[in-house]
């Protein structure tokens, strides 16, 4: 990860639900600003609200937070979503990041729509959401009952 | 119990405008669909609406999501879910109007319409 410049932005906060509408607006707000392109600041909020959305539903309950971190580089914008969370719900987090990453995008979001329409109530598309509408290239580190989810958004030349 | 008419929804932030013109069904959406989960309201309400689009026989709704600022993936997979139920039996279509200049729309809505090419379109602009 590049150093950070001026366009660097990091929150934490307890998670409850009602905040990420406002994070998502606050940064997208944020990034129309340094990156002077609104599609990409909605691709970056979108990628930032769903990780918190399902940092919200997975971590684990007892003295949880979330930390949302973006910085832009020269070429390229870098997202993390950090939370605690059971080991249960890691390994759940891995078979979905095996699954999202198997396959062209708009494939697997397709095959993902039609599982999750058949399937309970949650979603589930959360992550290649993050892929195939905001581009971005994810990348899941994990350490001691905290997961870290990073996504990374390539700037175009201007 | 099923309705006979076509209901209009305002909850979770969103509303919902029903109108049937002219033997088309139009459904205004706007607001922001945020909610953690959609599906609630949301999956027994296209379900009614597609109930009583056959019972009807009407055979065509304009879905206009214009208006709608943003809606989470929980939501998305209420509109997937509708679709999908629309493709197994499909009597009537839904086109859908859109803003290109939102992103989460001008991504999404082609997706659905590939998804369930037979009942989905996206209007033409």
């Amino acid at each position: 990860m590049e150093e950070p410049g001026n366009d660097y932005v990091e929150l934490r906060f307890g998670p409850r639900w009602t905040y990420i509408s406002c994070v998502r607006k606050f940064l997208a707000g944020f990034f129309l600003i340094g990156l002077s392109d609104k599609e990409q600041a909605e691709r970056i909020s979108t990628a930032a609200s769903e990780l918190l959305e399902n940092a919200v539903k997975y971590s684990s309950e007892e003295n949880s937070y979330l930390r949302v971190a973006i910085s832009r580089g020269r070429n390229e914008v870098h997202l993390l979503v950090e939370n605690p969370a059971d080991p249960e719900q890691i390994n759940v987090l891995r078979r979905e990041f095996a699954l999202v990453t198997a396959a062209e995008p708009e494939a697997v979001y397709l095959k993902r729509m039609e599982e999750a329409a058949r399937a309970g109530k949650q979603s589930r598309l959360g992550l290649i959401r993050i892929r195939y509408e905001a581009g971005a290239r994810l990348r899941l580190e994990v350490r001691e009952r905290e997961v870290v989810i990073h996504a990374v958004f390539t700037l175009e030349e201007a | 119990m099923p309705t006979t008419s076509f209901a209009s929804l305002d909850a979770q932030g969103v509303k919902v405008e029903a109108r049937l013109e002219g033997g088309v069904l139009r459904l205004v959406m706007s607001g922001s669909l945020e909610a953690r989960d959609p599906s609630a309201l949301f999956d027994p309400y296209w379900s009614n609406v597609d109930q009583t689009l056959r019972r009807k026989g009407v055979k065509q709704v304009e879905l206009d999501i214009c208006g709608l600022d943003y809606m989470n993936s929980s939501g998305i997979l209420t509109l997937v879910r509708w679709a999908m139920t629309a493709k197994t039996d499909p009597v009537y279509r839904i086109v859908i109007r859109h803003d290109r200049n939102l992103t989460w729309q001008k991504v999404n809505v082609p997706v659905l319409a590939k998804l369930a090419p037979a009942v989905v379109s996206m209007a033409i602009p």
